[in-house]
């Protein structure tokens, strides 16, 4: 019994940490420019679709793999930057939200007709035995999945807290007007946010689906849920919530799967965002304000 | 020659307009006051010549050249800083993050933290509270905190909105006097004002905006002397 918990737990971490990724990608764009990107997990599954595709036209190792997943991502972002939300700056968010799920429609139709299959295999980041630890087993890719998931959380902390471009996204992010009125140039600040949010993202889905060693369209879905579930769960907007709501997003399923069953373990994370909501719990509420 | 010359400015929110035609002028080194009742559209002047808000015609020129219509940030590189209303610190900042990000153009680093030193000294509060978030800070701290910040990117022309808004007396007076100070230190002033006893004090030229147009131009003797605007700025007009 405790042995299936602390196994649980272990599982749990190691996708909640790819959620945490997800998590901060939508918290970053959700932050910077208030708006909802809903085609932020598509372009996640577009990248991940183009290093599927150079796999089986030419093969390709894993590191190039990942590089091509991140720029495929990243010029995915790009496109809906320009279309959806470069267009809307100061104006309706809700244009910039349903517009940018038009552009989802676009990248499953796009992906579906150059590569219709509905699963493709992807190359794992380890096929070898798990590692055995007495009890309890930990798998290579997991471990590797939660390694870079903590890198890049460590890479995103310093690039906000240690840079000039960092100061200027924190900035904005806190007072969009006052950041212009100090010489910050707000669009500036937001293209490169959104590439960059847009690149963690790609690490995030790289990361998922070569762990996962199979990808389909529903990669789009599935990280545009996993991210905004767990960017809720640890408060809108909050950077440090997004980390902590995507571990515990991941530990919850982990765990009431094991409990409860696979039907019930996404149900589960819906009910307690149900709850949480209706409670009002104060770290849900912190953007509200402003 | 005027610093800033404001020529025939409509600013409007969708079909309102907010300032119906304003013309004015600021000279260099000078320390001039925009006095006006709620709504009159003192902060929409601010906010359009700082190019939060664009002009629907007119022509706005700071030292010459024309700034209507330009980039917030492109009017900052110009020498304009606006001290906002409410102030709008950055809360989750520390006071030295709020500096440094006033002076997010400069690239003189040795410069920059001189220029910091200097704050630190005209502000000794803030050189205290360096570390704490700017949210922390009472009302006269953030004040000054903003006024720090829109010093750091070296501002030819100060322009300062409501700067006394919500303090108490000893502190609005604090303000007025940083007021007097930064003027001497060669630094011109264009500043909104309620509190029309403590400007009189300090300023050289009065403005008065009424329902988006300026209806009174003016030296603090003349402004005085008016008994329409005595009875409704300064209060009791037995004084």
């Amino acid at each position: 019994m405790l042995a299936d918990l602390i196994q649980n737990t272990l599982d749990g971490l190691s996708i909640g940490a790819a959620y945490a990724l997800l998590a901060l990608g939508f918290t970053l764009i959700f932050g910077v420019l208030r708006r909802a990107n809903l085609s932020y997990g598509a372009a996640i599954m577009f990248g991940c679709y183009c290093a599927t595709w150079t796999h089986l036209n030419f093969g390709a190792g894993l590191l190039l793999l990942a590089a091509i997943t991140v720029a495929g991502t990243v010029l995915a972002g790009a496109y809906v930057e320009r279309l959806c939300f470069a267009p809307h700056r100061g104006g309706s968010m809700i244009a910039a939200m349903v517009a940018s799920f038009a552009l989802w429609m676009q990248f499953e139709e796009l992906v579906t007709l150059v590569m219709p299959t509905h699963l493709y295999a992807f190359p794992a980041l380890y096929e070898g035995a798990p590692l055995a630890f007495g009890p309890y087993t930990l798998r290579v890719d997991a471990l590797v999945m939660f390694g870079a998931a903590i890198a890049a959380c460590a890479l995103l902390w310093g690039t906000l807290y240690r840079t000039r471009f960092g100061l200027a996204v924190r900035a904005v992010t806190e007072q969009p007007a006052a950041a212009s009125l100090a010489g910050i140039n707000l669009p500036w600040v937001y293209v490169r946010v959104f590439a960059l949010a847009s690149a963690i993202g790609g690490v995030a889905g790289y990361l998922v689906v070569a762990s996962h060693g199979q990808i389909t369209p529903m990669l789009g879905m599935w990280s545009t849920l996993k991210g905004l579930l767990a960017m809720m769960l640890g408060g809108l907007g909050s950077l440090p919530g997004a980390v902590v709501g995507g571990l515990a997003l991941g530990l919850l399923e982990a765990h009431s799967q094991w409990f409860l069953g696979p039907q019930l373990r996404d149900l589960i994370a819906y009910l307690l965002l149900f709850v949480l909501l209706a409670a009002r719990v104060p770290w849900m509420h912190t953007r509200s304000a402003s | 020659m005027s610093l800033l010359k404001i020529q025939d400015v409509v600013t409007a929110y969708g079909k309102i307009e907010a300032l119906k035609g304003v013309s004015l002028e600021v000279a260099p080194g000078s320390i001039t006051c925009l006095l006006g009742p709620n709504g009159a559209g003192k902060t929409t002047l601010m906010m359009t010549v700082a190019g939060i808000l664009k002009p629907r015609k007119g022509g706005i020129s700071f030292a010459g050249e024309e700034i209507a219509g330009r980039a917030p940030h492109d009017i900052v590189a110009r020498g304009v800083a606006l001290v906002p209303e409410n102030r709008l610190v950055f809360p989750a900042m520390t006071v030295l993050e709020n500096l440094l990000a006033g002076a997010y153009q400069r690239g003189d680093k040795k410069a920059v933290a001189e220029d910091i030193d200097r704050m630190y000294a005209r502000f000794p509060r803030l050189r205290e509270r360096s570390a704490q978030h700017a949210g922390t800070l009472s009302g006269g701290e953030q004040q000054m905190l903003a006024v720090a910040r829109a010093l750091m990117s070296r501002p030819r022309l100060l322009l300062m909105d409501e700067p006394s808004l919500g303090l108490a007396p000893l502190v609005v007076e604090e303000i007025f006097r940083i007021i007097a100070e930064l003027h001497r230190d060669g630094v011109s002033i264009f500043f909104v004002e309620q509190n029309a006893h403590m400007a009189l004090k300090v300023a050289q030229h009065f403005f008065l905006i009424e329902q988006g147009r300026i209806s009174f131009s003016g030296t603090p003797g003349a402004l005085a002397e008016d008994e329409v605007i005595r009875r409704a700025y300064l209060g009791s007009a037995q004084q």
